[in-house]
């Protein structure tokens, strides 16, 4: 396929973009500011694709793409590229992350208890129409909160807390399976260089991909197109009935080496969700097996469902939307969008070229029809 | 002049980076007039990238980048001060950087050390509550 660039129309384009920030409305630090704050799950999901952990940055994209994930994302990713890279942290560990949240589905007593934390799983899924009247004005403080939970549940329901704090950490429920000989145990591993790991901001990914490639690719992947995916195995697709072995959110240390003193030390908490799934009977074996995937941010559709990619693509007799290959390179939110909105750019040469191929074979026809009409018979 | 590590640097500097930023610039702000000529030798952010490990095979991938601010100074008797914090607050980071700096030069140290222990309290404590918080949502689960 060949690209031609367009010249012309400087004035109308200049001008497309000045209508389009004045039907957005003008973006203020204030404006950026109460999307950090108010919309968090949004600031995740966008910086767990643009694969940058700046809440602040990521506020601002999302206003300045007026709400275009797409854009947003583009935007970090683009602003991402000025960086250098300082430095590699030490290597997170579930064990180590301050938990908020930690729930199996399959199992209820699992080591150190099931704590629900902030979800609105077991919420009714109305809208706060009283909002709108001013009767009602929810926020982030806990009375807002408790106000607006004990509407909910029609209860007196108020928020509060236990005497005693939850613990901070947990094991990973897959190590209870590996202690009760439900899994094979860890391989034992060499200590690895965080700089030498395989990085697919760097190295083209080729199929089969390592490990690394993949779970890092699924961890900046486009939440609906894993989703989608992820929903088609579900669905029947797949071949695989996976249950969600743990769903983990919580806060990890960034933790750096001092160049001076090579004191590690924290440089601050990021958010970050994971997920387990497990499946019975895999490969037609009576074993477990586990898919894996984390991300950036609070985000738990987006690990649930790419952890069964996790688990399908391994299989061998994967259907071929389930494939490494077909996961990996059609769920990448940049080069997909990307790829997507530049068929909108004048393609006028190739598509004139097109219909100068297409008025050809229609002259031939005719011609040839003619000849037919015209033949004796 | 060689700068080696003080007691409880870790902890100083972990702490320091999820104080407020603004506490935290008033200090070293009034810890100036003592640490002599300072001499900035790197201001600027960059990328942090964060390796994880997965639970299936126990390997090691990138689970994304983090942006951090990073500050390195020298002080006036030669010692060097470093930090990196996250985000883009530039100013955040030298004033952490001032702070290592003098700590490491055994400067202002009960000052300093109470600071730290006094933004520790507060960080523990916003902890505790949020874990309080959660432990409220612990399910009991029952099977029919």
């Amino acid at each position: 396929m060949a690209y031609v660039a367009a010249r012309g129309g400087e004035q109308a384009t200049r001008q497309a973009t000045l209508l389009y920030h004045a039907l957005n409305g003008p973006i203020t630090a204030a404006t950026v500011r109460a999307i950090e704050q108010s919309l968090p799950y949004l600031v995740d999901r966008v910086m767990g694709e643009g694969s940058l952990y700046a809440p602040e940055l990521t506020a601002l994209a999302i206003a300045q793409a007026g709400g275009d994930l797409y854009e947003a994302v583009l935007l970090l990713r683009a602003y991402r590229s000025t960086q250098p890279r300082l430095a590699y942290a030490e290597t997170i560990a579930q064990e180590q992350m301050l938990t908020t949240r930690r729930i199996s589905a399959a199992f209820k007593d699992i080591p150190g208890g099931q704590m629900l934390g902030p979800t609105l799983d077991y919420s009714h899924r109305l809208l706060r129409l009283d909002v709108l009247d001013d009767r009602g004005a929810t926020g982030a403080t806990d009375a807002a909160a408790q106000s607006h939970n004990s509407r909910e549940t029609g209860t007196d329901a108020e928020l509060v807390q236990a005497d005693e704090p939850a613990p901070a950490t947990y094991p990973p429920v897959a190590a209870w399976h590996r202690l009760n000989g439900l899994l094979d145990p860890l391989p034992e591993r060499d200590p690895v260089d965080p700089a030498e790991l395989p990085d697919v901001t760097r190295d083209p990914i080729s199929f089969p991909a390592p490990r690394a490639h993949r779970l890092q690719s699924l961890a900046r992947a486009d939440t609906g197109g894993v989703l989608s995916l992820g929903y088609a195995s579900m669905r029947g697709y797949g071949l695989i009935h996976p249950t969600v072995n743990e769903v983990r959110l919580g806060y990890a240390d960034v933790n750096l080496r001092h160049p001076i003193t090579g004191v590690v030390f924290s440089a601050g908490r990021v958010r970050v969700s994971q997920a387990e799934v497990v499946n019975t009977f895999a490969e037609g074996q009576a074993k477990l097996a586990l898919g894996f995937t984390a991300t950036l941010g609070w985000n738990e559709v987006k690990t649930i469902a790419g952890s069964m990619l996790d688990l399908e693509m391994d299989s061998p007799d994967a259907h071929p939307a389930h494939t490494e290959e077909f996961v990996l390179y059609h769920t990448e939110p940049v080069e997909a969008s990307g790829f997507c909105i530049h068929y909108k750019l004048p393609h006028y040469v190739t598509f004139s070229s097109s219909l100068e191929a297409l008025r050809r074979v229609l002259d031939e026809q005719k011609a040839e029809a003619s000849e037919q009409q015209g033949a004796p018979s | 002049m060689t700068t080696h590590a003080y007691p409880n640097q870790a902890r100083y500097l972990s702490v320091l980076n999820r104080a407020p930023a603004e506490a935290v610039k008033q200090f070293a702000d009034a810890l100036i007039p003592e640490l002599g000529t300072i001499t900035v030798l790197q201001n600027r952010t960059g990328l942090v990238m964060l390796p994880m490990t997965e639970t299936v095979k126990g390997e090691t991938f990138y689970l994304g980048e983090a942006l951090v601010a990073e500050a390195r100074v020298q002080i006036g008797n030669g010692s060097e001060g470093y930090a990196a914090c996250l985000g883009r607050d530039l100013e955040q980071a030298l004033a952490i950087a001032l702070i290592d700096a003098a700590s490491a030069a055994g400067l202002a140290h009960e000052r300093i050390d109470a600071f730290v222990a006094e933004q520790s309290r507060a960080l523990d404590d916003a902890d505790r509550e949020l874990l309080r918080y959660v432990e409220a949502t612990r399910v009991e689960m029952e099977t029919f």
